[in-house]
């Protein structure tokens, strides 16, 4: 088990720049997840750990060892993909003992070693088959294996999940967390999906256009982001656009609309420039009655029920439109459509940005 | 990653064989064909001329047989066309059991020796083969037809020889026409027949245009079957190319010749490039 | 209505007569030259005026025959081996792009089979005269290769075009060198479309005439070509026996890659 770290790392195919001037330290058995929109470069930064893509600039170590100009086949890492990529001509066994023979293991090592990976991610009895006579999910866990067995000294993961339906992602997710503590491997997991980089990672970077905007632990990431993008990124945003009224500390306050005005606990922008606005919806408060002190007026227009969650939509002052999310447990799921409402909107839950910055 | 080096090292050998066996032997011939041959002698030395290509214009002879190729081209190109097109749609869109035993049976021929083919023929087209003997025996005919030695015989022979890869391409071509827009055009309230034509055929176009310029090209530059059912009287380009060369002995003439037949070939198949590039963008 | 019957239906019953007519008319030929060799006579007459195995036991044991099959059959295994040697690194060359150009190169690659195969008889007739190897078994083979090595070349890129990339990466990062990825990878899976690129190189070898007539000697000649100056001299039913015995074999070979790969998946 090795840490990972690159510094300074650059790639381009043309312009813009993919990479720009990328530097991360993962520790030992840390488990981190580079998260962001496609196009940000978080799958050329994986590939080019993996040896599959050669950097303009830069260095990546595996431990103490210089690996940049190693041939993939010479770096000793794991790697899942997308697509789990396995040999459709050979066995599962053959798949997991691939990197195995590889490496001039044979025998009954061999075949001991394929079999404690097989059981670990609970494939036991499935050796003989052939990938497509697999469920996707079990593929999954075939690829996993495989990249597992050569006990490799880093993990990294393309996107795993995004084959999966939706119920089959939860499971898998906490199986993969579950696997990654007990084998305490260095992982580096790339995702879209932020409610799983979140849920599995002791740290997440948010990638942006080549750059890694905060590299942070999952609650610091979604309580206190420190960039624009990251805070419209990640969580549930309303997008509104208005403009800065008062400047105090970094935050301040915004105007929206001709009457609404809200407390933001992050702006850029001196006052009187136009700025988007992100209201991150679960963390308004909605009830019913008038509006107390600090609080908005507004009316219930839509009520959408999702299972866990609901969602409405008040119209407030200005006729400016904000959606708030609740459990559907709590008070929100007595609301009806009419219903004259107040809303409580906590300044750590507004971000300012300057417009061309703006999200996906 | 593999180096572009090792990529040059890969394709080293073929490139190598290639330039030597067939680049080289092309280019080299082009300079003959600027010669004059004189009988039993050899070339006449240090002399050149353009009267081997202008005789190709101006003599009677070598325009007929030029005339000749290019309709044989045409006529088996359309001959292959109306066959081909009922076994393509029944392999590309009939019964899948039938697919198998179709493709298989297309196929068949089409691996099997050029020379037996013709053989074959000839068996059959004699004035005393098969096809004759039966009509004389039946009666319908007094005396036997000439099917060998002349355009009937050669053309038989030719979209018999080329039809297999004139289905291969059209199946292809079938394969692509979506089905859901024949769907479509039915619950509109086509006939088939109208679904046929105005969808199907159309949308196969690129596919049949493809069949026809390999069959008009193989057809012009056939040499072994015309030979065989044409005989030596009936001649096209290729086996006149042939003559020259081995009755004649006069290369330069026969390069000549040789060099129209490329450049006409080459001519086609970059025009039908340019052609489908077209409709590809257009589509 | 069965899904057979709705599919011949569909396909429209004149339609489908009209397909199985011209699947008969293919046959034709084959099925006439393979009972010529059985009869008597010297034409064949429906019905037949006798059977006789007569043609096929003159063709086993003369010599002239005997050698041209040993040469054809040598010209198609030597030139179908060097043709996959040095076709199938270059495809893969070609289409991991590892040389610029890639787009050019394949259309020069295919040339051979664009150029009418009399001009390049023609063409290897001079060079081989001038300098000097006209009539030699070396010469001829790799006229044959230059003819073979475009089937192959296309087979092996159409294979590797429907080739995941992914799964040489995969092969890579668990420890395989670029060769073992290709020999342990790839390879077994563009096998059968390989295959098919073997067949059709060996039996365009096996049957050509517009090349290797202008390049044998009257030592060494090929079956096809024998036969075809054995008819310019007139018919005569051990030229059907012969033909049969190489219908056969096409036939055996035909049944075996469809057998095996599946081949008319491939077309």
């Amino acid at each position: 088990m090795s840490s990972l770290t690159l510094k300074n790392l650059s790639k381009s195919f043309g312009e813009p720049p993919v990479v720009r001037d990328v530097s991360l330290t993962i520790e030992e058995g840390e488990f981190v997840s580079l998260l962001g929109p496609s196009g940000c470069g978080k799958t050329t930064i994986l590939r080019m750990v993996a040896g599959l893509a050669a950097p303009d600039r830069g260095l990546i170590l595996i431990g103490d060892e210089d690996v940049t100009r190693f041939p993939p086949n010479r770096r000793n890492l794991g790697l899942v993909f997308q697509s789990y990529a396995l040999f459709p001509h050979l066995t599962v066994f053959e798949n997991v003992a691939f990197g195995l023979r590889r490496r001039k293991i044979g025998g009954a090592e061999l075949d001991r070693r394929v079999a404690e990976t097989l059981a670990r991610v609970r494939l036991d009895s499935f050796g003989e088959r052939y990938p497509r006579q697999l469920s996707g999910g079990q593929q999954q866990r075939v690829a996993i294996a495989r990249a597992l067995a050569p006990q490799p000294r880093v993990l990294l993961f393309d996107e795993p999940l995004s084959n999966l339906d939706a119920q089959l992602r939860d499971a898998m997710q906490i199986e993969l967390k579950r696997l990654q503590r007990e084998l305490r491997v260095t992982t580096l997991f790339v995702t879209h999906d932020q409610a799983e980089a979140l849920s599995m990672s002791d740290r997440v970077g948010v990638m942006a256009r080549g750059v890694v905007q905060q590299l942070a632990a999952p609650e610091d990431i979604y309580h206190r982001p420190t960039t624009a993008f990251v805070a419209s990124f990640i969580g549930k945003p309303n997008r509104l656009s208005g403009v800065v009224s008062l400047r105090d500390g970094s935050g301040g306050r915004v105007r929206i609309g001709a009457e609404l005005e809200l407390a933001a606990i992050q702006i850029e922008g001196p006052v009187g420039a136009t700025v988007d606005v992100i209201v991150r919806q679960e963390a308004i408060a909605v009830r019913l009655g008038r509006a107390a002190q600090g609080e908005i007026d507004g009316r219930v227009v839509l009520r959408s029920f999702s299972g866990a969650r609901v969602q409405v939509v008040v119209r407030a002052a200005g006729g400016v439109e904000l959606i708030a999310e609740a459990p559907s447990s709590g008070a929100i799921a007595s609301l009806a459509v009419g219903d004259a409402v107040a809303l409580a909107v906590p300044s750590t839950a507004v971000f300012a940005m300057a417009p061309e910055a703006g999200g996906p | 990653m593999i180096r572009a080096r090792h990529g040059l090292l890969l394709i080293a050998p073929l490139a190598l064989v290639l330039a030597g066996f067939f680049l080289a032997p092309v280019l080299m011939l082009l300079p003959t064909s600027f010669r004059e041959y004189v009988p039993a002698a050899g070339f006449r030395p240090g002399y050149w001329t353009l009267e081997n290509y202008l005789r190709i214009i101006t003599d009677d002879f070598y325009r007929e047989v030029i005339w000749r190729t290019l309709s044989l081209g045409l006529l088996v190109t359309l001959a292959c066309l109306v066959l081909g097109y009922p076994v393509a749609y029944v392999i590309a869109r009939g019964p899948p059991r039938w697919r198998m035993m179709l493709t298989l049976l297309v196929i068949f021929p089409m691996l099997l020796n050029l020379v037996v083919r013709s053989f074959g023929w000839i068996v059959l087209l004699a004035n005393r083969g098969l096809v004759n003997n039966l009509l004389l025996q039946l009666g319908v005919l007094s005396a036997p037809v000439k099917l060998l030695f002349n355009l009937t015989g050669v053309m038989i022979g030719l979209t018999h020889i080329y039809l297999p890869f004139m289905v291969l391409m059209l199946v292809a071509a079938i394969r692509n026409v979506p089905r859901d827009v024949e769907a479509a055009a039915a619950t509109l309230g086509s006939s088939r027949l109208h679904v046929f034509v105005a969808v199907t055929l159309p949308l196969s176009a690129p596919g049949i245009l493809a069949g026809s310029i390999l069959v008009f090209v193989l057809t012009i530059s056939a040499l072994v079957t015309p030979r065989m059912l044409g005989g030596p009287t009936y001649q096209v380009m290729a086996t006149v190319i042939y003559d020259e060369y081995m009755q004649l002995l006069d290369w330069a003439r026969g390069s000549a010749l040789a060099f129209a037949l490329t450049l006409m070939t080459v001519g086609i198949i970059a025009l039908s490039s340019a052609l489908t590039r077209r409709w590809a963008g257009m589509s | 209505m069965s899904a057979a019957a709705d599919a011949a239906a569909r396909a429209g019953l004149g339609v489908s007569i009209a397909a199985w007519a011209v699947v008969v008319f293919l046959q034709l030929p084959v099925i006439v030259v393979v009972l010529a060799a059985f009869s008597t006579t010297s034409y064949l007459t429906i019905p037949p005026q006798g059977v006789t195995l007569a043609w096929f036991a003159k063709v086993l044991s003369d010599p002239q025959y005997l050698s041209a099959i040993r040469m054809s059959l040598l010209l198609a295994l030597g030139s179908t081996a060097i043709s996959l040697l040095i076709g199938v690194p270059a495809a893969y060359a070609i289409h991991r792009r590892l040389v610029p150009g890639a787009q050019a190169l394949t259309s020069l690659l295919m040339a051979p089979l664009i150029m009418p195969s009399v001009v390049i008889g023609v063409a290897l007739l001079q060079y081989f005269s001038l300098t000097g190897i006209r009539g030699t078994l070396l010469g001829l083979l790799f006229a044959h290769v230059v003819i073979t090595v475009p089937y192959v070349v296309r087979a092996t890129l159409a294979s590797l075009a429907g080739l995941e990339l992914t799964m040489e990466e995969a092969a890579r990062v668990l420890g395989a060198t670029g060769f073992e990825t290709f020999r342990l990878i790839t390879l077994p899976l563009i096998a059968p479309g390989l295959a098919a690129g073997a067949l059709f190189a060996f039996i365009t070898s096996l049957d050509n005439v517009p090349v290797t007539i202008f390049l044998i000697s009257a030592s060494q000649t090929t079956l096809p070509v024998l036969i075809f100056s054995s008819v310019e001299m007139g018919v005569d039913p051990s030229v059907a026996a012969v033909s049969t015995l190489l219908i056969a074999v096409t036939g055996i070979l035909l049944l075996i890659a469809e057998r095996r790969a599946g081949l008319h998946r491939f077309v």
